[in-house]
């Protein structure tokens, strides 16, 4: 860290147009990321954890009614609304553009989450249960979080460094990785050649609430009308 | 992991060390992974098949060190095992091209469920009270093997869901030495229909293939292709490229459909069609057709029946405009290629005659884009009425179907002689086995299935150790005292072969697939079309009833992962629960609100559910997805909510005789209850009565 410039800038392009809804993302997420399951009880209170969800609009009224859906994640803003209210920084931009969170550091005060207008950050109300044997699902490279802190997508920060630790040049989120559209792109926004890149120069590319300011590294293709 | 990568980890299994890129030398895994050859913080990634719906997909498992508590007496001890960490599709599948749906990736909690079956066991209460004690395998088997001897024929009835491949084919050749019929599926979800109609109209054995990558002007009509109809993950990845994947052409999709599916959310444009109307909205739009352009390679007879046809009347039978039917009719000729997938999504008591004119009209337009299945073997399960094949049968197997859940046949099992269950869970039929058999998981048996429709083979070979006291398939079949052989992968695989591929290599694989190619040609002569059939009179059930098959859940089996049950619900947002949907209209006449509790009652039966008001609904079409409402099946899913096709009447196809689940009307009354809804979105918790997070 210390000021340097790294020579990656994460980003991720979704395409719209190719969305289906289908919520594959979902599920590769938490399968990825060993989220907690709740149950009726909690996620009653609002407590269930989705780090991408997919969001639905209806426009019109029937019968000229349309449907559209936008996987919402953490948009990784370049000026987050939810670092700079963290009294112990426990978020943090990393130095390749990524907005961490720093599990043992977090105290629980949730400005963070109330700060988040995309409504992608989790609080952990409670211990998750995996009875037995549910945990051997669990991915080794990714810790277990407890009650007490808050959660968000990491853009699958261990297949980032594992990809970097072994040279691969595969690098794929678990969500980009199973999308069956193949609607999201993930990828380098330093690196001009990348798809991400061309992807975020499409004229159908936008930013989600791009009016905050908050400068996301998420784009998304609108649908063709 | 993508394609080559994984061809790298693939082509180099077998041998005993490698060399990688940099020149370092790393062991290699051999196809059997022995439990002690597990690194820790290695991952290894093996070819396996998912089986949680029949499309077939080819998938990848990535396996790492894990660990169990396992219990011998007092003692607990823990236990480091080889374990799956995550499913992804297989790259080199070109049905999954490496991707895989949500409930493709959820198999792994139906593997590691807490409610699995631990070994054998038998009954011990009366029927369906599902009380059961362990006994040892010796006992069980002996058990079900006396009983069976007294019983031969039509006195035998196999249900299971295994789709075309090694375990069907096991099955079929039990059954065979033992004299009795066919197995048979439960009829949901298994598009008997879809394989019915290519089977007239083409003569082909299989449910056809669409090229909707290179089609240009897209006509669906109720097929739920991008939900859970034939394929979706083939699909998906077809309508992402049918959309954004050629340069310069984008396609156009317009759905049909008595319902706002994810497919017709995806479309362009939505015709929202009465249910039952669909043959009519195809035959009207072959009639504007015909009135511009020759016949095409549409039989005479076929063209005729159309001509004569009563346009005034098929339009109003659909319920959407002549200007906008004709638009269509108009897009779809001139288009350079169009394309009309039809399917029943919904079945109704006349769709297959809505995909016989579906395949009709893609002969009229000159579609290129319908190809021939890979023909299926003769194992395929028939489906047909379950419910009378019952009545006449003593002994009932279970392997994967839950009649008591999806026919509602809880009465007709109790009057069984014998049942036995080889699944892996307690559920809502297996409750009234006398017997318990369960058998290894999928993730945990070799196995090779052939994809629905498509060209080729997707094979597993066992990679993990089986949790618990379970056996494969054709072993316990193999002990109940009828002499047969049990299908061996290699034997079944070796000789669907090209000569460019070798059994090892279709092993490491995970299977190897071709490309479907030829012409649909037209071999029936005649084109019917007929008002659709309800259950029950309108003026006393006023709405129709739709249940679907949800994205979570499918036919209800993946009610029991924990996954899936937080899945928010692709309509309502729904988790832990399934609403019943109604539109805006009929909702406001009934003063009920999202969240509202409901009584929908049929002639056959009633449920309680939570309302969804849902935007898109037809105005007097009430809507439920399927998959809650177990009595049994582990503590996720017994006892949740409510099941649609409880209270859906028996009405059977005409031509097919296939359950027209969709055929049945109901009344809806508003129940005084404190409302309850749980819904996921930040928008609908927004709006909803138990304010934001």
């Amino acid at each position: 860290m210390g000021g340097k410039v790294s020579e990656h800038r994460w980003g991720m392009a979704i395409d719209l147009d190719r969305c289906t809804g289908c919520q594959a993302c979902v599920a590769a997420c938490h399968a990825e990321n060993n989220l907690p399951v709740s149950n009726p009880e909690q996620a009653a209170l609002g407590r269930a954890v989705h780090w991408i969800r997919v969001d639905r609009y209806y426009e019109g009224e029937f019968p000229n009614i349309r449907v559209k859906h936008r996987p919402v994640l953490c948009q990784q803003c370049d000026e987050a609304p939810c670092e700079p209210v963290c009294p112990v920084y426990a978020t943090y931009k990393n130095p390749e553009g990524l907005n961490v969170q720093v599990y043992n550091r977090c105290v629980g005060t949730r400005y963070c989450a109330n700060n988040c207008p995309y409504s992608v950050r989790f609080f952990n109300w409670f211990d998750p249960e995996w009875p037995e044997p549910l945990q051997l699902q669990h991915n080794p490279d990714v810790s277990i979080r407890e009650s007490g802190v808050m959660e968000k997508c990491t853009f699958c920060i261990q297949r980032i460094k594992r990809a970097e630790e072994e040279g691969a040049n595969n690098l794929q989120p678990a969500c980009v990785q199973s999308c069956p559209a193949e609607a999201m792109v993930f990828g380098d926004l330093n690196d001009p050649e990348s798809k991400v890149s061309q992807l975020a120069e499409n004229s159908r590319a936008t930013q989600f609430l791009e009016e905050l300011g908050t400068k996301p590294k998420v784009f998304y293709l609108e649908r063709v009308k | 992991m993508d394609r080559r990568n994984f061809f790298k980890i693939v082509s180099t299994v077998s041998g005993a060390v490698a060399t990688n890129a940099c020149g370092d030398k790393k062991p290699l895994i051999p196809l059997l992974v022995p439990e002690n050859g597990i690194v820790l913080g290695e991952e290894q990634w093996h070819p396996a098949v998912c089986t949680e719906c029949g499309a077939g997909c080819s998938t990848i498992a990535r396996v790492m060190a894990g660990e169990r508590v396992i219990e011998r007496g007092e003692e607990k001890f823990r236990e480091r095992i080889a374990s799956i960490k995550k499913i992804e599709g297989n790259p080199l599948d070109p049905v999954s091209g490496g991707r895989l749906c949500a409930r493709g990736q959820a198999a792994l909690q139906s593997l590691y469920n807490p409610d699995r079956l631990r070994g054998p066991m038998r009954r011990n209460g009366t029927r369906g009270e599902a009380k059961f004690t362990a006994v040892s395998w010796d006992e069980a088997l002996k058990s079900v093997a006396d009983k069976l001897k007294a019983y031969s024929g039509d006195q035998i009835l196999f249900l299971t869901n295994a789709p075309q491949g090694t375990r069907a084919l096991t099955i079929q050749r039990f059954l065979e030495a033992l004299k009795a019929p066919p197995a048979r599926s439960c009829g949901i979800g298994d598009f008997a229909l879809e394989r019915k109609a290519a089977e007239t109209v083409f003569g082909w054995r299989g449910v056809p293939v669409y090229d909707l990558a290179n089609a240009h002007y897209v006509l669906g009509v109720g097929a739920d292709f991008l939900g859970g109809w034939l394929s979706p993950v083939y699909y998906s990845r077809q309508f992402g490229e049918f959309r954004q994947g050629r340069g310069g052409v984008r396609g156009h999709l317009v759905q049909a459909e008595s319902r706002m599916s994810l497919t017709a959310a995806s479309a362009d444009e939505w015709l929202p069609v009465r249910p039952g109307s669909e043959p009519h909205l195809i035959v009207a739009l072959s009639r504007m057709l015909l009135d511009e352009k020759p016949a095409g390679q549409l039989p005479d007879a076929v063209a005729q029946s159309i001509r004569t046809a009563d346009l005034a009347a098929l339009i109003r039978t659909c319920g959407i405009e002549e200007k906008r039917l004709r638009g269509i009719a108009h897009e779809l000729g001139t288009s350079e290629a169009p394309l009309v997938i039809a399917g029943a999504s919904v079945v109704q008591s006349n769709s297959f005659e809505a995909l016989a004119a579906a395949h009709y009209l893609n002969a009229l337009l000159g579609a290129r884009g319908v190809l021939p299945p890979q023909p299926e073997p003769p194992s395929a399960p028939a489906s047909g009425n379950v419910l009378e094949a019952m009545k006449r049968a003593k002994v009932l197997f279970l392997d994967g179907e839950n009649p008591a859940y999806v026919l509602r046949a809880a009465q007709s099992l109790g009057a069984l002689d014998l049942i036995v269950s080889f699944g892996s869970f307690l559920d809502d039929s297996a409750a009234y086995a006398d017997v318990l058999l369960p058998a290894h998981h999928a993730l945990e048996s070799e196995a090779a299935v052939v994809p629905l429709g498509l060209g080729g083979v997707a094979v597993t070979q066992p990679f993990v150790r089986p949790l618990y006291d379970t056996r494969p398939i054709g072993q316990i079949l193999g002990q109940l005292g009828v002499a047969f052989e049990a299908v061996n992968v290699k034997d079944y695989v070796a000789p669907m072969l090209p000569a460019d591929q070798t059994w090892e290599n279709v092993g490491r694989q995970g299977g190897y697939w071709k490309q479907n190619s030829g012409e649909a040609k037209v071999t029936a002569k005649e084109l019917k079309w007929s008002e659709p059939v309800f259950a029950g009179k309108p003026e006393e059930f006023p709405l129709h009833f739709q249940p679907y098959l949800s994205l979570q859940f499918h036919d209800g089996r993946g009610a029991n992962l924990p996954w899936m049950q937080e899945l928010p619900d692709p309509v309502s947002s729904a988790m832990w629960g399934l609403p019943v949907e109604i539109d805006p209209k009929t909702a406001e006449k009934l003063k009920i609100a999202t969240g509202d509790w409901v009584r929908v009652e049929s002639g056959s039966g009633h449920l309680e559910a939570p309302a969804y008001v849902h935007p898109a609904a037809l105005p007097g079409v009430v809507s439920m997805p399927i998959g809650e409402g177990h009595t049994h099946y582990g503590r996720y899913a017994s006892g949740r909510g409510a099941n649609p096709l409880a209270i859906v009447s028996p009405v059977w196809d005409g031509a097919a005789g296939e359950f027209a689940f969709g055929a049945t009307r109901v009344r809806v009354a508003k129940l005084e209850r404190k409302p309850a809804l749980i819904q996921f979105s930040p928008q609908d918790r927004e709006q909803g009565p138990w304010g934001e997070r």
